[in-house]
């Protein structure tokens, strides 16, 4: 009898036990959870660092051009990315050229290959350093919020760490190198005077 | 008996061709539940969701929420129970509408979201919407460069449940605020209204009439917030931003009265989502949760092309 009540007490023993050391949630909350304390920086650091830096997607400037006047469609297609609808895509790209100007945060470069281009290092807003690295898809975040939250981060990276050290560097005169992302749109039939937002600046 | 057979037969033929041929005539039936027909921009993204269904060859009718979360629930009801086969919706607001959106699931009826977003990834069958975000980082930029970084501002808001209003927003300050000179005196709702953000507009120049700029989450409100300027007689003074393109907002561009605003393009948006029924009842099954929708910058240098 006395053999009963110690079994039943070790029953309840380990049903508590097993009660307070199993917590049942569900998915979604836990994913939700996920996102919320999501790290955005860390996130942005590994897509520039070991992505964008890294990225054999991205091609020479006057290589675009070339694919892009001989075959648009196509060139969008293998270098270019749109997410959704609409007539643009963004492009990554790298030329080297000589720095004729500096105002304001723009950068002005003589490229031997395809004339005057502009570097902005000022206005590094916006989703054209995600988009144009292919690297992030909508898919990967719950909500629009969170995934643009991505390209701030992105951003803070490159206009606040990145560029401002290499632009110390150079000065009118210089030649450089340089890579960053660029927007074609399917109107566009000229190619001069393109506005790069820059991912890196080197001293050549 | 002969007789007695034959029209027996005859009887069951014209049951069941009567029955196909009626089948037949019974188009699938596809719901357009708008967010309000109080403002020109949904009547237009509602009137050319119902146009393009009917061009594919289903029957469309639209309903009216009235920016009400609880009328799209009466509207929700009512459509599940007269037998719609896809609803086209322009949610009220980015968590209401997603109750709606379940029981229409729930009822095996598809809903293509139109503009505005929820916030679900598994209720919509998927979501068409204006990239806001984008399409209010340039004109972020455009701001800081007309105002050239410095001054005062004032922010209208749009609806506060909806996330287009806070995707905008996110948007124009993912830019503004990294300019500390410029400082924003007051932020506002205008509920995407013009004689509501006129009437916001006229207090706050109240309390700050040496404002230089104001943002509007939408082009009504830009609208309304130049009437309020105008009768204060600092409409050359003031720097107004809109968001959407509608028509009379590109013409005070062309007229140099309002210096941007942002192009969306909710024919696009209403085409895809019929589109998007018509290939759910063809059997197609794998859509994208979002798609975004490209948002172009209208201002002075390229008016000529709006």
């Amino acid at each position: 009898m006395k053999k009963k009540y110690v079994y039943i007490l070790v029953f309840v023993i380990i049903a508590i036990l097993g009660y307070n050391s199993v917590y049942f949630k569900k998915l979604s909350v836990v994913k939700n959870a996920q996102k919320e304390n999501f790290d955005f920086k860390a996130y942005a650091d590994s897509i520039y660092f070991k992505g964008i830096l890294k990225s054999k997607k991205t091609i020479a400037l006057t290589n675009l051009i070339t694919s892009v006047k001989t075959n648009q469609e196509a060139a969008f297609k293998k270098y270019g990315n749109r997410l959704g609808i609409g007539n643009s895509a963004y492009f990554m790209i790298q030329s080297t050229g000589k720095i004729i100007d500096i105002k304001d945060g723009v950068y002005t470069i003589a490229d031997k290959k395809n004339g005057i281009v502009y570097i902005d290092t000022k206005y590094i807003f916006g989703n054209a350093l995600r988009d144009a690295s292919g690297l992030v898809k909508l898919t990967d975040f719950k909500t629009n919020a969170q995934f643009n939250k991505v390209s701030e981060s992105l951003n803070d990276i490159v206009r606040n760490e990145v560029i401002p050290k290499e632009i110390k560097k150079v000065q009118i005169g210089d030649s450089v190198s340089f890579s960053g992302a660029i927007k074609l749109s399917k109107k566009q039939t000229l190619f001069t005077d393109l506005l790069i937002i820059p991912s890196q600046i080197k001293l050549q | 008996m002969k007789i007695k057979h034959l029209s027996l037969v005859l009887l069951t033929l014209v049951l069941v061709f009567g029955c196909s041929s009626k089948e037949k005539s019974e188009k699938p039936k596809i719901a357009v539940v708008v967010s309000t027909l109080n403002n020109p921009w949904f009547v237009m993204l509602a009137e050319s969701a119902a146009e393009n269904a009917k061009k594919l060859g289903y029957e469309a009718k639209i309903f009216d929420s009235q920016n009400n979360p609880a009328i799209e629930s009466d509207n929700f009801e009512n459509l599940i129970s007269s037998g719609y086969d896809a609803i086209l919706l322009n949610p009220t607001d980015s968590d209401g509408s997603i109750s709606n959106i379940l029981k229409a699931k729930t009822a095996g009826i598809p809903v293509f979201c139109m503009d505005r977003e929820v916030n679900a990834d598994d209720a919509a069958t998927s979501q068409i919407l204006s990239d806001n975000y984008s399409g209010c980082v340039s004109i972020g930029i455009e701001f800081v460069k007309e105002l050239k970084e410095k001054g005062k501002y004032v922010e209208i808001l749009g609806l506060v449940g909806d996330n287009n209003t806070w995707a905008r927003s996110g948007g124009f300050h993912s830019v503004v605020d990294k300019f500390p000179k410029l400082k924003m005196v007051a932020q506002q709702s205008g509920d995407f209204d013009r004689n509501k953000a006129m009437e916001v507009l006229e207090t706050i120049l109240q309390a700050n009439p040496d404002i230089d700029g104001v943002f509007c989450g939408n082009d009504a409100m830009a609208m309304g917030a130049f009437q309020a300027l105008q009768a204060a007689g600092k409409e050359t003074k003031v720097k107004i931003f809109g968001f959407d393109g509608a028509g009379d907002v590109i013409e005070k561009i062309r007229e140099k009265k309002i210096v941007a605003t942002g192009m969306q393009f909710p024919i696009v948006m209403a085409q895809t989502a019929a589109q998007y029924a018509d290939e759910y009842f063809k059997g197609r099954r794998d859509f994208p949760q979002r798609v975004p929708v490209e948002v172009e910058l209208v201002n002075a240098a390229n008016i000529k092309d709006y």
